[in-house]
């Protein structure tokens, strides 16, 4: 199944420190959530699509990832098209439907508003990616201890991420000896049957790989895991210099985006 | 081995002064145990379950691990919860249409049910009051029959968790594995992390993308649907893990719990 992975390339953005990365990420996604007005996101879509070219990202993978988000996209432009309280009419396609609340125009603002929540989601599907794509986890896990999160929770998601390649094989496993056994609904078969072979795969799949954490428990223990020292990293970052244009960049794009919100701009 | 897998009691966890075996645990459960339950969301979150038109193109079988996480880990499962799906929707971004707030649904499904399933039901009935309340927090909450969306799961939820015989009756039929009504309990259970997931979801996309009750209200019988499979699918998968993990010997939250 798709998923997004680190692509290695030796861009401006992919030398950036992960924590500046993740600092525009979260900026940018505040402002899409701030405006609600088209120009205003097309103005961030534009720039997350300049730093995804700057990245040298095929674009085909934005196409990848919007495709399992269409459905909820036309979801989202239909209901706002329709049934938006806007003022301006553009044109009239039925009579009042007083049982659905429509008044039988289509109105600007109705489409204005639409076009924007899905562009907000196109921008908010498209950025999480981006920073992936230009960052190892690795180094991603240092910005999250870096930023003060607790080490024990980054210990977490770093053991997470190594242990998924040994789940999976196990999942593999254990659905081959499903297999053996004549559980045969993995892929095909009714909704009924297929849930049923889910239930075979994943009671075996947790109780065996809670048998390993005893395994990690006694590795974790005879490493001293908890002990009070100061601990080091294999990886460290530094911010460099790019990372401060960056951050201040940030600081620009967020300041600005509020004092326009506050001026009552960038609203339909 | 022997120290860091004994139980830890309700005195042991309330300590003062975190002893050598506190280190290796977050709220009582050994963080190797979340380590792997994280590794495990993150593997299911590649899994598609029910392809769903809708809000994300499809539900994963990650859906299946928050409704029982919390009866293995108990509130710890919102930590496990949180790291897997934090690393869940940077690697499989489809099952996540909520941007990098994705991982909060999960999480409150995991605290809900973890601090229900070990008793501590205010605190569950508080955060179950905050996620209703971000519901109905948003002005298009108040639009006609809006109210019957978080109703089909919080009602069962909202039950459980202030209805002290309702919620000893579940959890004891879970701890005694008792062999007729624990499916009962198991379903009550997920019921309730499930609720708090859904609503999360539900009130972080009203807010984000701000749907009217047009969207809302015609499709409830099929969330109702939808949701209803992943319950049913949950209790059964949390039936089989609750029994082996004791039939095994193998740590979970009920063994620091009192019987």
């Amino acid at each position: 199944m798709m998923g997004t992975t680190y692509i290695s390339q030796d861009t401006y953005l992919h030398r950036l420190d992960a924590r500046t990365k993740l600092i525009l990420m979260l900026a940018v996604f505040t402002l899409v959530l701030v405006f609600s007005h088209p120009l205003y996101i097309i103005a961030l879509l534009l720039l997350v699509m300049i730093a995804w070219g700057s990245a040298k990202i095929p674009f085909g993978a934005i196409k990848t990832i919007l495709q399992y988000f269409l459905v909820l996209g036309i979801i989202i432009f239909v209901i706002q098209v329709f049934f938006y309280p806007g003022t301006t009419n553009l044109f009239k396609i039925s009579g009042p439907v007083p049982l659905l609340g429509f008044d039988g125009y289509i109105t600007l603002e109705g489409v204005l508003f639409g076009i924007a929540m899905v562009l907000r989601l196109v921008v908010i599907m498209v950025v999480a990616p981006l920073l992936v794509m230009t960052t190892p986890l690795p180094e991603m896990m240092v910005a999250f201890v870096k930023f003060k999160i607790p080490y024990r929770f980054a210990f977490v998601m770093t053991t997470a991420m190594s242990m998924l390649p040994s789940i999976q094989n196990r999942a593999s496993l254990i659905q081959q000896a499903q297999l053996c056994r004549g559980v045969n609904d993995f892929e095909g078969g009714n909704l009924l049957a297929k849930l049923r072979a889910m239930s075979a795969m994943l009671v075996p799949l947790i109780l065996g790989t809670f048998r390993d954490s005893q395994v990690l428990d006694v590795a974790m223990s005879s490493r001293a895991f908890g002990a009070p020292a100061k601990r080091t990293f294999l990886l460290e970052s530094h911010f460099e210099t790019a990372d401060y244009w960056m951050l201040a960049f940030a600081a620009i794009l967020m300041v600005g985006g509020i004092v326009l919100r506050v001026m009552n701009l960038g609203v339909v | 081995m022997q120290e860091s897998n004994a139980p830890v009691t309700p005195e042991a966890s309330k300590a003062p002064a975190r002893s050598w075996s506190t280190r290796g645990r977050i709220m009582g459960v050994p963080v190797s145990m979340i380590a792997i339950w994280a590794a495990l969301f993150v593997a299911a979150s590649a899994i598609p379950a029910l392809p769903v038109p809708g809000m994300s193109g499809m539900i994963t079988v990650n859906a299946l691990l928050t409704g029982i996480s919390g009866m293995i880990l108990g509130p710890a499962a919102a930590i496990a919860n949180a790291a897997g799906s934090i690393i869940a929707m940077i690697l499989f971004p489809f099952g996540f249409s909520l941007g990098p707030l994705g991982w909060l649904t999960a999480t409150a499904g995991g605290l809900v049910s973890g601090l229900l399933f070990t008793n501590r039901w205010k605190l569950a009935g508080l955060v179950e009051l905050v996620v209703l309340a971000a519901w109905f927090a948003n002005p298009r909450s108040w639009q006609p029959f809006m109210w019957t969306v978080p109703l089909p799961y919080s009602a069962i939820t909202v039950l459980v968790i202030f209805i002290k015989p309702l919620r000893e009756w579940a959890r004891n039929k879970i701890l005694t594995l008792d062999k007729v009504w624990m499916w009962v309990g198991v379903f009550l259970m997920v019921s309730a992390s499930h609720s708090a997931e859904y609503l999360t979801t539900n009130s972080m996309v009203n807010w984000m993308f701000h749907l009217s009750w047009q969207y809302w209200v015609p499709t409830l019988p099929y969330w109702i649907g939808v949701d209803t499979i992943i319950i049913v699918l949950a209790t059964a998968v949390g039936v089989g893990v609750m029994t082996g993990l004791r039939r095994a010997h193998l740590p979970q939250v009920a063994d620091s719990m009192e019987k």
